[in-house]
């Protein structure tokens, strides 16, 4: 450690601190609604004109194997469905940034890069109302992702550090549900 | 290193092994035994709901889960069990796990309990359960309409 060049340790503070900065939130604010909920559930919803409850649960079940992913656990009763896929994460973006930081750390600096990753989802339909004529589909997709090894100046980081985030790209959410639309021969109507 | 030295590092490691031992054990607690706490907090954690279908009402927890973020990973629908869990968002190292169980009682009403941990420890807060129960109220109240 004893000749680390300022430039290293500058870097290491940057990469440290915006991790550090993460707040903290209660509990209790986790079980209440924020702004971004509606936004969420109208991203995440489709309603159907259909009766078959079960005709649109095994079409989800469907249209998610066509997006390659494996369903984990169904439960009919409820309308649960739960399904994952596990693909490689590498990015050339990063392989990039991971040269630049090598290069300007003179070599001390190897920063670890995403390698595998499972995105997940989970599915509920739901009657909407009296009749069971109208249904409800909501999806959520996450993912948690895996790095590679790394290392900071003499310090071996091992690889395997967990990363996880929920998937907020609209466009994967309408990718679904354009797939679903065309398993069950109805058209989907958003909030 | 000489063997003064040698002997005084052995003589302190030792002397610090013993004074381990001599610490008093802490009290132990009474793991099985119902405490006024815990009926505290078994108060907050159950409320029960005017719906008579146990469907209608898991549906509705499940629906009121969804709403604040939860993903929902397992239902049992005969045993009226939902285990659902969320990051604790902006962060994604804390993570927060919910199990509600949901069971029709005599008079047509149906009760709820949920149990809450954060990052693997219980939640006591009630708070929290109330913030919940309010989330499962509406939810109920829009399928009703």
């Amino acid at each position: 450690m004893q000749r680390l060049p300022a430039a290293v340790l500058l870097l290491m503070g940057l990469l440290v601190l915006p991790q550090g900065c993460v707040q903290q939130t209660q509990p209790a604010e986790l079980f209440q609604l924020t702004p971004e909920s509606s936004a969420n559930r109208a991203m995440q919803t489709r309603f159907f004109d259909t009766e078959n409850d079960q005709e649109l649960l095994s079409a989800s079940a469907a249209a998610l194997q066509d997006l390659g992913f494996q369903v984990e656990e169904s439960v009919r009763e409820v309308g649960l469905l739960r399904a994952a896929k596990e693909r490689s994460a590498r990015e050339y973006g990063q392989y990039r940034n991971r040269f630049f930081i090598w290069l300007l750390s003179l070599g001390h600096v190897v920063i670890p890069i995403d390698l595998h990753q499972k995105i997940a989802a989970s599915l509920v339909t739901r009657p909407l109302n009296e009749a069971h004529s109208r249904q409800e589909v909501r999806i959520v997709f996450y993912r948690a992702v895996w790095k590679g090894d790394g290392q900071a100046d003499r310090n071996y980081i091992p690889p395997g550090e967990q990363k996880m985030e929920m998937i907020r790209d609209p466009e994967i959410y309408q990718q679904f549900f354009a797939k679903l639309s065309k398993a069950v021969f109805l058209e989907p109507h958003s909030i | 290193m000489n063997w003064t030295q040698l002997v005084g590092a052995v003589v302190v490691m030792m002397g610090s092994v013993i004074l381990q031992g001599c610490v008093a054990p802490e009290p132990r607690q009474e793991l099985f035994a119902p405490t006024d706490a815990q009926m505290k907090i078994r108060s907050a954690q159950t409320r029960t709901f005017e719906v008579k279908e146990q469907t209608v009402a898991m549906r509705g927890v499940i629906a009121a889960l969804q709403d604040l973020g939860f993903i929902i990973e397992r239902a049992n629908e005969p045993l009226g069990l939902v285990t659902a869990a969320r990051f604790a968002e902006p962060n994604y190292y804390d993570v927060l796990g919910v199990t509600v169980t949901v069971r029709p009682q005599q008079d047509g009403k149906t009760m709820i309990r949920a149990n809450a941990i954060y990052n693997s420890k219980p939640i006591e807060d009630p708070k929290v359960y109330q913030n919940f129960f309010a989330a499962v109220e509406r939810s109920l109240f829009l399928v009703k309409d």
